[in-house]
């Protein structure tokens, strides 16, 4: 017998960008902007001697969830590490930037799902990277002071890095899957520039330990906990566009305060079990190791929860 | 009148000249490189125990801190050369002359240092034939082993990773030779004896447990769709088409996708209980599923893996374990059995001439040739039958005469371009330059053509069995070697007839449809998934780990 959790498919991770558009969406409601077919393509690539993609490695349009309309965005974590570059983050802005003119309008949406698998900036177009992660965290902030929200699924190979975390830290909610990651600086840029005693790279339960999907749900980086399933992420993304705080000032206090909070109570910590008996949790070597089901009902028993964003 | 008794005369010699250095037979760990210095004399042959995984590396740190002055021109002979410590013998002049089988990491530090002459290479074995070797001219003097525990009696217990402990320790202590255990931890009593203490003379308690290599973990999350297009054609073409029950599969990624096809396509063919049900095998953590879903009878394990130790104990009927409950793996006996008592092996290689011939050697790297040889090589001194051998056999005579004997099945799977998109076909193999360079009698080869059957591409599968002459198998591999030169300097015609005649057999020709070959039809796609499988028994090492 194949165990059930095996068979339930197809899963996130596993799947490719246009995939979990495809899974996450109302079937047949999805409309892409600037799609493959229009080949609009890096025009820094060729100069590397690398193969561009025709949609540049992000997938953005607009479709529907449960019958209400939502724009879209997907990085193809497969291609070029789902960085930020100049084509890319063009159709991440301008997309953003749509959805905060039209809000209001018939073309209205109910949220923005932001679909990051990333190591942050293309390092082949580094300036370019760099501004299209500035002026992505400017849209995305316009987009929810137009009071729709921003909601981050992070369950792919590539993870959240770099330009990438910051992002999704700027979302109104983050839902994430045991094999999600979400940091700033990737686990080998600390190594070599740390070295191996600092963070060892290729001990990945260190890794997980730090910067995965169960460690960042306990500690506020992320909001919602999802089993790897793509059904899992859609009705996370559903439920969670109706839960998002309002993006006021007093929201930023309580973020703030919950992260000083944060910092004063763990910031001496090691690494996060030593967080998890610090926090009171029974078996916090065990964190990792237990199922999805073992760990959702952890969380749920302790009543976790983040309001601040 | 002649001394008959030197070897005696001179290992009583040695075994006085070390005594101070030790308590009984338990040397301590800072004592061991004075106890080496008494024990080993210039020009001995010495086993430093490195196997396919398990490492004597503290003996091996030891006998590199020796005086060049003192010790010298040693003849190492060894499976596994394996660890930095068993190069720096050599460029230290501790060591001169080499017989070994494998190399891996090591392989381009061994390529150079014979290149600046600091090895005298004997020869590169595979492990059985270093192995026989031991007990004919290449007898150790010395042998530093490992082992996991040792009572002061010089009892050892191997554990999982017992592999050529045994085989070095027979030929070493039965002719005058002297043989010293590092072991993990000393103890009152071992978990069971997998080595008396009479073949025993030392025991040091190294400071570190010995390094074990995990060298059969294939991530399922790394299985490519070309992978699994080939798992589905060697599925339906070979296991399907021959029915092998005993076999051995190779580490590649190819093989794995095998593995964790047999539950789910596998399943589809109806081949549950009609192949592959009796394996010599490492523990690979792919077979969970198949061994889970009931397709495996047993298992005989040339070593074991890191990570496998607690499901194998949790499944005795299936792997063979000590009446302590853990594994007992030996590379000898498994590769013998994998040499007389399998029908198939089935295996990748990254280089395929056009008369079959496969290498693993790349210009500047002797990763050596371990089992795979010896696995993938036809017994001429098999006598019992089976149905896969004697179809086999019957397809290489053309009939069935009266004097027709079987063939076992040796398969090839390989990429047509491989890692870089380098071709895996060529007009000739990188291990000639090599050897020309290096001035070897014999270049390395991995299996030669004249043993292998079978082919299997993303292209499909050359049958090289139905193949009558040279011709027919350079044009049976062009066939399948798809885009790279080899291949499209293919005849045409010729191919054309090689597949009217069932030799070229494509995916279509089997049924199998590429658009059907992608991951969802892994009965795991990742290593979390092995562990689901195995209900929490496999803890994989941490570096397999994404959660």
């Amino acid at each position: 017998m194949i165990p059930e959790e095996i068979v339930r498919s197809p899963s996130w991770y596993e799947s490719s960008a246009r995939n979990r558009i495809t899974g996450l969406l109302d079937a047949e409601t999805f409309r892409e902007i600037l799609g493959p077919a229009e080949r609009v393509m890096s025009p820094h690539l060729e100069l590397f001697d690398l193969p561009p993609a025709f949609d540049d490695g992000v997938i953005v349009g607009r479709g529907q969830l449960d019958g209400k309309p939502v724009a879209i965005i997907a990085q193809e974590g497969q291609f070029m590490g789902g960085t930020f570059a100049e084509v890319s983050g063009a159709k991440i802005v301008g997309l953003l930037r749509a959805v905060t003119a039209s809000a209001g309008t018939p073309d209205g949406v109910s949220a923005v799902l932001l679909l990051l698998d990333t190591g942050g900036v293309r390092l082949q177009e580094a300036n370019a990277g760099e501004l299209a992660v500035s002026e992505t965290v400017r849209a995305l902030l316009g987009v929810r002071a137009a009071g729709i929200p921003v909601v981050a699924l992070v369950g792919g190979r590539a993870g959240a890095f770099g330009g990438g975390g910051i992002v999704t830290a700027c979302c109104s909610h983050v839902v994430i899957s045991e094999q999600g990651r979400i940091s700033v600086t990737g686990p080998e840029v600390i190594e070599t520039n740390k070295g191996a005693e600092e963070f060892d790279s290729r001990d990945r339960a260190l890794v997980w330990r730090i910067t995965g999907g169960r460690s960042r749900v306990l500690l506020g980086g992320a909001d919602s906990y999802v089993k790897g399933d793509v059904a899992s992420f859609r009705a996370a993304a559903a439920r969670s566009r109706n839960a998002a705080p309002p993006f006021t000032l007093e929201t930023m206090a309580a973020e703030q305060d919950r992260l000083e909070k944060r910092l004063s109570s763990y910031g001496d910590c090691r690494d996060t079990p030593e967080i998890w008996a610090r926090a009171g949790l029974a078996d916090p070597a065990s964190v990792p190791d237990i199922d999805d089901d073992a760990f959702l009902a952890l969380l749920s028993e302790r009543e976790i929860k983040h309001d601040a964003r | 009148m002649r001394d008959w008794t030197r070897q005696k005369t001179e290992r009583a010699t040695r075994m006085d000249a070390a005594a101070p250095f030790a308590d009984g037979k338990v040397v301590a760990a800072d004592n061991a490189t004075d106890m080496l210095r008494r024990v080993i004399k210039s020009g001995d042959r010495v086993c430093l125990e490195g196997d396919n995984q398990k490492q004597a590396d503290f003996l091996a740190s030891c006998l590199a801190q020796v005086d060049p002055a003192d010790i010298h021109d040693l003849h190492i002979v060894q499976s596994g050369l394996v660890l930095p410590e068993h190069l720096d013998l050599f460029r230290l002049g501790i060591a001169k002359k080499l017989d070994f089988s494998y190399s891996g990491p090591q392989s381009g530090a061994i390529a150079r240092a014979l290149d600046q002459g600091k090895i005298e290479l004997g020869a590169i074995h595979t492990y059985i034939e270093l192995f026989a070797r031991y007990y004919v001219d290449l007898t150790p003097n010395v042998a530093l082993i490992a082992g996991v525990c040792a009572d002061r009696d010089g009892n050892l217990y191997t554990g999982p990773n017992t592999e050529d402990t045994p085989t070095i320790v027979e030929a070493t202590a039965y002719k005058s030779g002297v043989v010293i255990a590092q072991v993990n931890k000393i103890v009152d009593k071992v978990p069971r004896v997998d080595i008396p203490g009479d073949q025993i003379d030392f025991v040091v308690e190294a400071p570190r447990p010995f390094y074990v290599e995990p060298l059969f973990t294939r991530d399922p999350g790394a299985v490519t769709d070309s992978q699994i297009l080939m798992a589905m054609i060697a599925l339906k073409g070979i296991y399907a088409e021959y029915r092998p029950k005993r076999l051995n599969h190779g580490i590649g990624f190819a093989t794995a996708a095998i593995e964790l096809l047999l539950p789910t396509y596998g399943e589809k063919l109806g081949l549950r209980g009609e192949v592959a049900t009796h394996w010599a095998l490492n523990p690979h953590p792919t077979l969970i599923p198949a061994i889970e879903s009931g397709w495996v009878e047993q298992i005989h394990c040339f070593g074991s893996e890191v990570g496998m130790d607690r499901y194998m104990s949790a499944r005795p009927d299936v792997y063979f374990t000590g009446k302590d409950g853990t594994l007992r793996s030996n590379r000898l006996m498994c590769q013998n059995a994998g040499l007389y008592a399998c029908d198939m092996f089935i295996g990748s290689t990254l280089q395929i001439d056009l008369a079959g011939n496969s290498s693993t050697v790349t210009p500047d790297r002797i990763a050596g040739f371990g089992g795979a040889p010896n696995m993938g090589s036809d017994a001429h001194g098999r006598r019992h039958v089976s149905d896969a051998w004697l179809k086999a056999g019957r397809e290489a005579a053309g009939g069935a005469g009266p004097l027709v004997r079987g063939r076992k099945l040796v398969v090839q799977m390989v990429e047509t371009f491989g890692e870089g998109m380098k071709p895996a076909f060529v007009e000739e193999l990188d291990s000639l330059a090599l050897a020309r360079k290096l001035n070897m009698e014999l270049a390395p080869v991995m299996i030669f053509g004249d043993d292998v059957t079978h082919i299997v591409t993303e292209e499909g599968i050359a049958n090289l069995l139905l193949c009558r002459n040279a011709d027919d198998v350079e044009q049976a591999i062009r066939g399948v070697a798809g885009y790279t030169p080899v291949g499209m300097a293919r005849d045409r015609a010729k191919v054309e007839a090689l597949r009217q005649r069932g030799v070229i057999r494509r995916p279509e020709d089997l049924g199998v449809d590429p658009m059907e070959a992608n991951r969802n039809l892994l009965a795991a796609r990742s290593i979390r998934d092995l562990v689901t499988w195995s209900d929490g028994l496999y803890s994989p090492p941490s570096k397999f780990r994404n959660w």
